[in-house]
């Protein structure tokens, strides 16, 4: 499936802010399952753009706006394929939980088995991943009962929590939006020894289009599997894929510092149409 | 044979002169040889080493008189340097004169050399893990090192990984604390690899040693340590990305508020380098460049004295306000480099110790030269379980650098204790390592009467050349406070020596100074003062300023005063008193009733306005101020300028009695306090070059000075008996011109020659006309003001027209009538203007950095 994605991000300061400096987590991974054929990053006021790979293989863009100015915008324009990836089995028991210790073996997982600036492993996640997998003895259905239980118990409510919410808030307060769904869930498998990372992307359905937050664990001998704990599915063609890190905070689409006032409004629209070409 | 002797390690301040005692035997006579303990100076058959023994004999002839006016001349040496170490958590006095034994720490030059062979390869190997670890990170993926070892630092910086660093190098400077234990051997205890510091102590060390022992310094065949610190110019000079010779380097510091800021000062100076802070750098395009009243200028190298995760609030720690925002991109894009290179801290873990033994066979092929203290770390199983089982012989450590506590090694574990502490390594085990406790070796200290033995430790410095890492020959020797020889903090109020390594050849001597065949450029200007420095000066000049304005006016009111009759007395001083209630020192002084009638009161006032340190505008508030900003430019005057201000401050604040002080001792004070300002500002005038730093300070002098006389001026206009020659009296005494008036006048004083020669007389130097005139002098010699500001040379070119304009012989009628005069008119605009100006200049010069003070940094 192709899609033509635009994601513009508008700030509006109350007075003029000078010496900007940002990085920009805002182009797609190119893998296996997902082409990026065409991407831009548009900056006003104009500045000059410079990339380099992150600690996960994301692409960051940087720029910097020294001079004066009230507003800045930050838009970008993609084309992307994704490819049908095959879904594992809701019934399939690759690899059994008892044996996951041995994941840690595995290159570059240390991170995503760790407590990190949202995802916390205390003895209240620990003890609801224990109850949530009773009597599950395969790593992939523990991860799949994880899913379920996060969309059956949480309470999906836009605007209920910010960009800063940690997970241990969410788990109770029981409602948050799909990034602190994700946090949560990859609590519960970090509890557990399952390998678990932080996706940002987006999604597009029929009635809306927007930036979406997933996780992926990986499952021993197969790889890192995504799930969707806010739909309670396994991601399709309708997700692209962005950035990946620990959680949130390693993954946030535009991040910067800058001089001047704090007063400001950000405002975000993300549009997303099937490509026939 | 020292055994039978009672040992008394005690009293370091001695008395030994006045008590008269009998003169030792020896100086040994306190030195009883430790059992438990490697003894430096004392071979086992009680007699001193070889390389100690030409030291003791020259110590031995010395009388005990003499060593003790030599030992004297040490602290005062120390203590004329201004050698500091600021202590956290101590709020009065923040900066602790650093502790220096002088009896010098010896190493024989065979042993020097195995250290060196040593230290040499642990730096080397170090740099080799951390090129791996910001690399390929092969060690990790094939098992040399465990991921958690590296991942689970804080200290590990993602944003680094894969930035390469100039040259392979990380570990530009490389520091090692090592022990000798009981059988002689040395280990390593701990590795400094973040921001090695104490080169700068162990220089200044140096200095103060080889002062007051110049013979056995010579005799002795001490190798120098400048041409180690020549190695270090030169090889920072390597790692420009630009042209050598026009290559800039800085020294990055967090402020004068770390605990070593002295040593940054001083070997800044020493090497040559500009102290800046973080808001005195930027980056335009991904270059570093350091913001001068001249403009941006480019710097290559940054001689990092900041926590690396503190460097960039983009990147690293966004709460960081000691960074520059889009550091590391500037580092990613080969723009500059930083030394040590942001990441360098990981290896300084103890627990990478256990470690290093098998990495140094795996990727150096050689055997580990200089062991480490016996280290576990917990997150190997093995190690935590021989950790748990021997808890009470080990010292457990944070493995990182976290805020972890754990328990006092000093104290034994209560059951309870040890309970929590095996829990919290079972359950955390990657944080935790434990290490096997150090007895450190005894060497020779003067405790005011003779030698005693105290326990020592050394750290040795390295820096990479081109050619491999080069050893200072020398070191920081640190000398533990008490007998328990554990463990040695300068912040737990340890002292330190000076180490000497013996040649057994003469040396030459050798000064970073003149360094032979090399041609320096000469260097006249000093027009690149970074803007915040310059906003630093320009305050210390005003406050200089407003110390001595308030000092004259409080004085001359105090003299003047009469308590027998003070409401007779009062009118004339009115103008002063008034001068000073508009300034905001002696508020509603005129418009309470009650001091009219009091004497007593009246004049605790005026005692108030200078001592009480609650009372804004005081004059001990100005001169804390004052001191405040001295520190701030401290690298940048003389020792003498920061002695004056230093004495000044203290004099003013060690009475808190003062305030029931008779007016009289006031007085005294008052004349004292004035006679500080007078050298500072001397100092001043006469010290320093006339380059941008002068200008400021000079600026800030002028412009608060034409403020107290236009306040002054204005004040004697308003007040119906002005013409009294009292009063007039009065205005010229406090602005120092009563023998000038009466050299040229020969009369009495009256209003028209008084405000001629106050306001208008342009040789006056303390007439408002003569301040403007050096003030629009200074502009002229600036560089251009930012535009869109409000023109700081136009104000006072209408100032200056202004003043020429006027004629004070208006004033030769009515009192009365004074208000409605030209003269009045104009100075009551100069004084609308001043503060104008003071904006202006403000806006013109300090503008980058009053924007990085006032506004916010925020994420977004």
């Amino acid at each position: 499936m192709k899609w033509e994605i635009i994601h513009r991000t508008h700030y509006a300061y109350a007075g003029p802010v000078r010496d900007s400096f940002n990085e920009a987590r805002l182009q797609p991974f190119s893998d296996e399952w997902q082409t990026v054929d065409h991407f831009l990053l548009k900056v006003l006021p104009a500045a000059r753009l410079r990339h380099h790979h992150d600690f996960y293989s994301n692409t960051v863009h940087h720029f910097e706006i020294v001079e004066p100015h009230t507003t800045l915008l930050v838009e970008s324009h993609l084309r992307v394929t994704i490819k049908p990836r095959p879904s594992l089995a809701e019934t399939d028991s690759p690899w059994p939980l008892a044996r996951i210790g041995e994941a840690a073996r595995e290159t570059r997982v240390f991170d995503f088995l760790q407590e990190s600036r949202f995802v916390e492993m205390s003895p209240e996640f620990w003890r609801q991943a224990i109850d949530v997998t009773d009597g599950v003895t395969d790593t992939w259905q523990a991860a799949l009962a994880l899913m379920r239980w996060v969309h059956a118990n949480l309470i999906y409510v836009p605007a209920s929590t910010s960009a800063n919410t940690h997970s241990r808030d969410v788990l109770r307060d029981k409602r948050g939006v799909c990034q602190d769904f994700a946090h949560v869930m990859l609590g519960l498998c970090r509890s557990l020894k399952i390998p678990a990372l932080y996706v940002s992307g987006y999604l597009a359905t029929e009635i809306a289009s927007a930036t979406h937050a997933w996780v992926e664990v990986l499952i021993p001998g197969i790889g890192w599997r995504p799930l969707d704990p806010t739909h309670n599915c396994q991601p399709d063609e309708t997700y692209v894929k962005i950035a990946v890190g620990r959680d949130y905070a390693d993954v946030a689409p535009i991040r910067g510092t800058y001089k001047g006032t704090t007063e400001r409004t950000m405002d975000v629209s993300v549009r997303i149409e099937r490509s026939q070409s | 044979m020292f055994q039978s002797q009672t040992q008394s390690t005690t009293g370091g301040e001695s008395n030994a002169a006045e008590k008269a005692e009998p003169a030792p035997t020896s100086l040994l006579a306190n030195y009883p040889a430790s059992e438990a303990a490697f003894d430096e100076l004392l071979a086992d058959d009680g007699k001193p080493r070889p390389h100690y023994s030409k030291l003791i004999g020259a110590l031995e002839e010395f009388s005990a008189p003499e060593l003790k006016r030599r030992s004297d001349t040490c602290q005062r040496l120390v203590h004329e340097q201004g050698i500091t170490y600021n202590v956290y958590g101590d709020p009065r006095g923040m900066e602790r004169p650093w502790q220096l034994d002088p009896i010098p720490f010896i190493i024989a030059p065979e042993e020097w050399q195995e250290l060196e062979a040593g230290l040499i390869q642990r730096a080397t190997l170090l740099n080799k893990i951390l090129v791996d670890c910001y690399g390929a990170q092969e060690l990790i993926r094939s098992r040399w090192l465990s991921p958690a070892l590296v991942f689970a630092q804080p200290d590990f910086l993602r944003p680094c990984h894969n930035i390469r660093a100039t040259s392979d190098t990380f570990l530009h400077f490389y520091a090692a604390d090592l022990a000798r234990s009981p059988d002689g051997r040395w280990w390593v205890i701990s590795d400094r690899t973040q921001i090695p510091t104490g080169a700068g102590y162990a220089l200044a060390n140096r200095l103060a040693t080889s002062r007051i022992l110049p013979e056995p310094f010579r005799d002795n065949h001490i190798h120098r340590v400048a041409g180690f610190f020549r190695e270090v110019q030169n090889s920072l000079l390597q790692l420009a990305p630009r042209q050598q010779d026009k290559a800039r380097i800085v020294m990055l510091t967090p402020g004068p508020h770390n605990e070593t800021y002295f040593e940054q000062a001083y070997l800044a100076r020493y090497l040559g380098y500009m102290l800046v802070e973080g808001q005195d750098l930027t980056v335009r395009d991904n270059h570093v460049f350091l913001k001068t009243l001249s403009g941006l200028e480019r710097v290559d190298v940054i001689l990092r004295r900041v926590d690396d995760d503190f460097c960039d609030p983009l990147e690293l720690r966004n709460d960081s306000i000691l960074g520059v925002p889009g550091l590391v991109e500037a580092v990613r894009a080969g723009n500059v480099t930083i030394a040590n290179a942001l990441g360098s801290g990981i290896v300084q873990s103890p627990a990478f110790m256990s470690f290093l033994p098998g990495l140094s066979k795996h990727i150096l092929g050689e055997k580990l030269k200089l062991p480490s203290v016996a280290t576990w770390w917990c997150g190997q199983e093995t190690a935590r379980k021989y950790v748990l089982e021997h808890l009470d012989r080990l010292v457990v450590k944070p493995a990182f650098r976290t805020h972890l506590t754990t328990p006092d090694p000093e104290k034994p574990l209560s059951a309870k204790e040890r309970e929590a502490l095996k829990r919290h390594i079972e359950f955390d085990p990657d944080l935790f390592v434990a290490q096997e406790r150090v007895k450190l070796s005894t060497a020779p200290s003067w405790d005011g009467k003779g030698l005693v033995p105290k326990p020592v430790g050394l750290r040795a410095f390295l820096v990479a050349t081109g050619d491999g890492y080069r050893v200072m020959p020398g070191g920081l020797t640190r000398v533990s406070p008490d007998g328990g020889g554990r463990f040695i903090s300068m912040q737990l109020g340890g002292s330190s020596k000076d180490t000497w390594i013996a040649s057994t050849t003469p040396v030459e001597e050798d000064t970073l100074l003149h360094a032979p065949g090399k041609n320096i450029e000469l260097r006249r200007t000093g027009n690149n003062l970074p803007s915040r420095l310059a906003d630093n000066f320009f305050w210390l000049g005003r406050y200089s300023e407003r110390a001595d304005a308030t000092a004259r006016l409080l004085r001359t009111s105090l003299q003047r005063f009469n308590p027998e009759r003070a409401s007779g007395a009062m009118p004339l001083i009115v103008p002063l008193l008034q001068t000073l209630q508009t300034q905001g020192q002696l508020p509603g002084i005129l418009d309470k009733p009650e001091l009219r009638q009091s004497a007593e009161a009246f004049e605790a006032e005026l005692l108030a306005a200078i001592f009480d340190p609650d009372r804004p505008g005081s004059l001990r508030l100005i001169a804390d101020k004052l001191h405040q900003l001295a520190m701030l430019v401290r690298d940048r005057t003389s020792n003498d300028m920061w002695r004056v201000i230093s004495q000044l401050n203290e004099r003013l604040s060690t009475p808190t009695t003062s305030l029931v002080m008779l007016a009289g001792d006031a007085v005294g004070v008052l004349s004292q306090t004035l006679l500080s300002l007078a050298a500072f500002q001397g100092l001043a005038r006469e010290n320093m070059t006339r380059a941008q730093a002068w200008r400021f300070l000079d600026m800030g002098l002028r412009l608060e000075r034409a403020v107290y006389l236009c306040t002054l001026l204005d004040a004697t206009l308003r007040l119906p008996q002005s013409e009294n020659p009292s009063v007039l009296e009065a205005i010229l005494e406090v602005v120092d011109n009563s023998i000038t008036f009466r050299s040229r006048y020969n009369l009495l004083p009256h209003a028209p020659a008084v405000f001629d020669l106050v306001l208008l007389d342009d040789k006056n130097p303390r007439s408002v006309l003569f301040q403007i005139n050096q003030l629009a002098k200074h502009f002229r010699h600036l560089p251009q003001e930012r535009e869109g500001a409000d023109s700081g040379k136009n104000i006072l070119q209408e100032c200056a027209a202004r003043l020429n304009r006027t004629d004070a012989r208006e004033l030769a009628t009515k009192p009365e009538n004074w208000p409605n005069t030209e003269v009045s008119r104009v100075i009551g605009e100069t004084l609308r203007d001043l503060p104008r100006l003071s904006n202006a200049i403000a806006a013109g010069y300090f503008a980058h950095s009053a924007i990085s003070r006032t506004g916010r940094e925020v994420l977004s």
